[in-house]
């Protein structure tokens, strides 16, 4: 529990804006500060499209804030960095690649050697249970199986932190559900500081060591809730239900 | 996929049916009874498809300003193959680059842009004018016909790329513009690349005929011409045949290659 | 909120100029290199002899014996009466052809025999059949546009969303209800976008068909300043045959835009 605080991630006082229809600059993001733990599992937690994913690209680097900073160990983040992996929402496989080729791309675009990036990338193939699949195209795979790719490519890129932007928002409940408990299981055999965003609240308390819940539009922190249910979590355990509750009730409804 | 089991299933009914299976049969047979009938009136200028069947064997037996009727698809093929290979090592990175930089858009395309409008088949005088009527002025003609879809498709290809693609790239260690354009961008683009060199092909298989039939020794577009000149429809006739039976191979040719260069590509 | 990123356009001063100076630019290296007979030879007219050219015949017939109006309307009149012949003919061909596969079955042969051969090559086979009339010209024009107009309907109704179909079915509809006021509206897109692609191409048929002999025309007006060695008449024709083509793309655009409002599914 001591490494849990060391800060990782810094984030300070930004704040992003986009015209509106009528020309009009609008407020996505709203002075967020927020601290990212070393080793911890966050979750943040909002309405949909609550601007929570205008905050996520400006943390990997993908648009620069209006105001503010993002600090990795100390070194302000301008563009994207290969410290920082990312599980993206609409799981962005590239189609002309093979899995085993999407998986490869990062370390075949720093130029690693092609023995220690195959040996790694196999062993995250495994892991998220893609093993016969190498060879598929990505137009081959369902929705769930994407998206272990994409965890899986994340992962192979050797990120300290990961973000995943709404992973599973597409896929159907039950396979919703037992991806969750797959994250759970790679999280426990390879840690690393995780950065989660969703709109589920019960997906949130699964899998996070510490909620941060926004507003509705513009994102602002709402509350922030540490879960201290030891994993795997049961849905009925009564501290779970609490909290469940609570955060349901803070929750703003959007339409 | 439910959706598209039950239209199988109605398409696996209709396979039950006789005439699923006769109608073709019958509508060829027709086409050809009323070419027939239409021919016996005036076979001077309509001759009936045995004498056109006969002619083509004839030409494919014995040459005619040099060239059997092989002979003569093989030189229009020749000319398309080399403007065509022209137009797609200039137009895929013009294309691309006017795709790509702002700056190479704001002027090269520009320009292009205002050319775009002008019909290749509208060149040809002014290329005859300019080149006069040899090979070189045939090549720059179909060269320049080929090249307005390579360029448009290459163009419109990179324009569309989602940004969810760059950014994945981005994230993925590409660091340099060079890295994304090879490994995000010219992939992405290349399905849409591909389509604009097959309407490439079928812009270059027209204007050859044009070109040849402007003037020409060889070629199908000479066969045509030369039958018009001396009144003998039906060596116009295996003209077209021969043409339409080429543009047909090529269309083959070009699927099986976009096939092999594009796998991930369902469309096709 | 879904946040529009633009990585292409950006209203920048800067690229404007940039345009505009290319232009200025273009159009200056052309009149110089011109001028001095220094691109491809003497054929090559300069901006400000093509610009002559085009005043001069606003008011003059010469060397084609017609005025550029004269020529211009009956151009837009051959290639529309082609136009409007395919879709007339094509778009419910298609439409029936992708809705009735035994239809299909039967015209499809006849359609994929028809369509690789270019429709340059039917020139002299219409000269001899129909004559050199307008009729010819029209129906070359007609073969150009005609395709088009079928596979984009063929492929549009085929795409009809089958939950569309059974919601028609559930309530009782005939086959030929469904196809009349599911299928045939849920392809207008296609079928626009099919009518597009034919225009651009019956216009740009055009100069070849009126190389049959013509009497006038913009085509004609071409060849006959080929003939005549008038490479300024030569380029004139081009530019009006390119500016109203860009008008006829821009026009049919909006046109499509205000249809096709309601959009897919």
């Amino acid at each position: 529990m001591e490494q849990k605080y060391l800060t990782r991630l810094k984030i300070s006082n930004i704040s992003k804006s986009f015209p509106n229809k009528e020309g009009k600059r609008e407020l996505a993001v709203d002075n967020i500060s927020l601290d990212v733990y070393d080793g911890e599992f966050l979750v943040l937690l909002g309405p949909g499209r609550c601007g929570k994913s205008v905050l996520l690209n400006m943390i990997a680097g993908l648009m620069k804030p209006d105001e503010g900073k993002v600090v990795l160990d100390g070194e302000e983040i301008t563009k994207p960095n290969p410290q920082m992996g990312m599980v993206f929402q609409k799981t962005g496989l590239l189609p002309w690649l093979t899995v085993m080729d999407n998986i490869t791309f990062g370390p075949r675009q720093r130029g690693e050697s092609k023995k220690i990036y195959t040996e790694r990338a196999q062993k995250y193939i495994d892991m998220v249970g893609l093993t016969g699949f190498e060879k598929s195209y990505p137009y081959q795979l369902s929705g769930g199986m994407k998206q272990r790719v994409g965890i899986a490519r994340a992962y192979t890129n050797e990120p300290k932190i990961l973000i995943m932007d709404e992973p599973f928002g597409a896929l159907d409940a039950q396979t919703r559900y037992s991806m969750e408990q797959e994250v759970q299981n790679i999280v426990e055999k390879d840690r690393r500081t995780i950065i989660f965003v969703t709109n589920n609240i019960e997906e949130a308390l699964m899998l996070g060591d510490r909620i941060i819940l926004f507003t509705n539009y513009p994102a602002r922190i709402k509350k922030i809730y540490d879960v201290n249910i030891s994993k795997p979590r049961d849905t009925m355990d009564r501290t779970f239900l609490m909290l469940r509750k609570e955060i349901s009730e803070n929750t703003d409804l959007a339409l | 996929m439910r959706i598209k089991k039950e239209k199988i299933s109605t398409e696996y009914k209709m396979k039950y049916s006789i005439w699923y299976h006769v109608l073709p049969f019958l509508s060829i047979g027709l086409l050809i009874a009323v070419w027939y009938l239409g021919s016996s009136s005036n076979p001077m200028i309509f001759p009936t498809p045995n004498t056109v069947l006969r002619r083509m064997i004839e030409l494919s037996q014995n040459k005619l300003s040099g060239y059997t009727l092989i002979g003569h698809m093989g030189v229009s093929l020749l000319r398309v193959a080399v403007s065509l290979g022209l137009a797609i090592i200039i137009g895929v990175p013009l294309g691309v680059l006017i795709g790509w930089s702002r700056g190479v858009r704001a002027t090269i395309g520009a320009v292009f842009e205002c050319i775009r409008p002008i019909p290749m088949l509208a060149w040809i005088p002014l290329m005859v004018m300019w080149f006069g009527i040899g090979e070189k002025s045939k090549i720059i003609m179909i060269f320049m016909a080929a090249l307005m879809p390579i360029v448009v498709n290459s163009y419109t290809g990179i324009k569309m790329i989602s940004p969810l693609y760059l950014d994945v790239g981005k994230m993925f260690n590409a660091s340099t513009e060079w890295q994304l354009l090879r490994s995000i961008v010219l992939p992405a683009a290349l399905p849409t690349i591909f389509a604009g060199i097959r309407n490439a092909t079928s812009m270059a298989l027209m204007v050859v005929l044009a070109a040849e039939m402007i003037a020409a020794r060889a070629g199908l577009g000479f066969l045509i011409n030369r039958g018009m000149e001396v009144f003998d429809v039906s060596l116009v006739m295996s003209g077209m045949v021969a043409i339409g039976v080429t543009g047909a191979l090529v269309a083959v040719l070009t699927n099986f290659i976009e096939r092999k260069l594009c796998p991930w590509n369902r469309s096709i | 909120m879904k946040v529009k990123r633009k990585f292409f356009e950006k209203n920048d001063l800067k690229y404007t100029l940039m345009t505009v100076l290319t232009f200025v630019v273009f159009l200056m290296l052309w009149q110089v290199l011109a001028m001095n007979n220094l691109i491809v030879g003497e054929y090559t007219p300069s901006p400000s002899e093509v610009l002559e050219a085009f005043i001069f015949k606003i008011y003059n017939v010469g060397p084609d014996g017609n005025l550029l109006i004269t020529n211009i309307l009956t151009s837009l009149q051959i290639s529309m009466s082609g136009f409007v012949l395919a879709v007339i003919i094509g778009v419910p061909l298609g439409l029936l052809m992708g809705w009735y596969r035994l239809l299909d079955r039967f015209v499809r042969p006849i359609f994929e025999i028809i369509r690789p051969i270019p429709a340059v090559s039917w020139i002299p086979l219409m000269i001899v059949w129909i004559g050199v009339g307008t009729e010819a010209k029209a129906v070359i024009i007609f073969l150009t546009a005609f395709i088009p107009c079928v596979l984009n309907s063929y492929t549009g109704i085929r795409q009809t969303s089958q939950a569309l179909i059974n919601v028609a079915k559930v309530y009782g509809a005939s086959n030929f209800y469904t196809f009349l006021h599911v299928g045939v509206p849920s392809t207008v897109p296609m079928i626009f976008a099919g009518m597009r692609i034919a225009l651009a191409s019956s216009w740009s048929c055009l100069v070849a068909a009126e190389m049959l002999a013509a009497s006038a025309g913009l085509g004609y007006m071409i060849n006959m300043g080929r003939n005549f060695g008038r490479a300024d008449v030569v380029v004139l024709g081009m530019i009006i045959i390119g500016f109203i083509g860009y008008i006829f793309t821009t026009v049919f655009t909006v046109i499509e835009k205000i249809v096709v409002r309601g959009g897919t599914i």
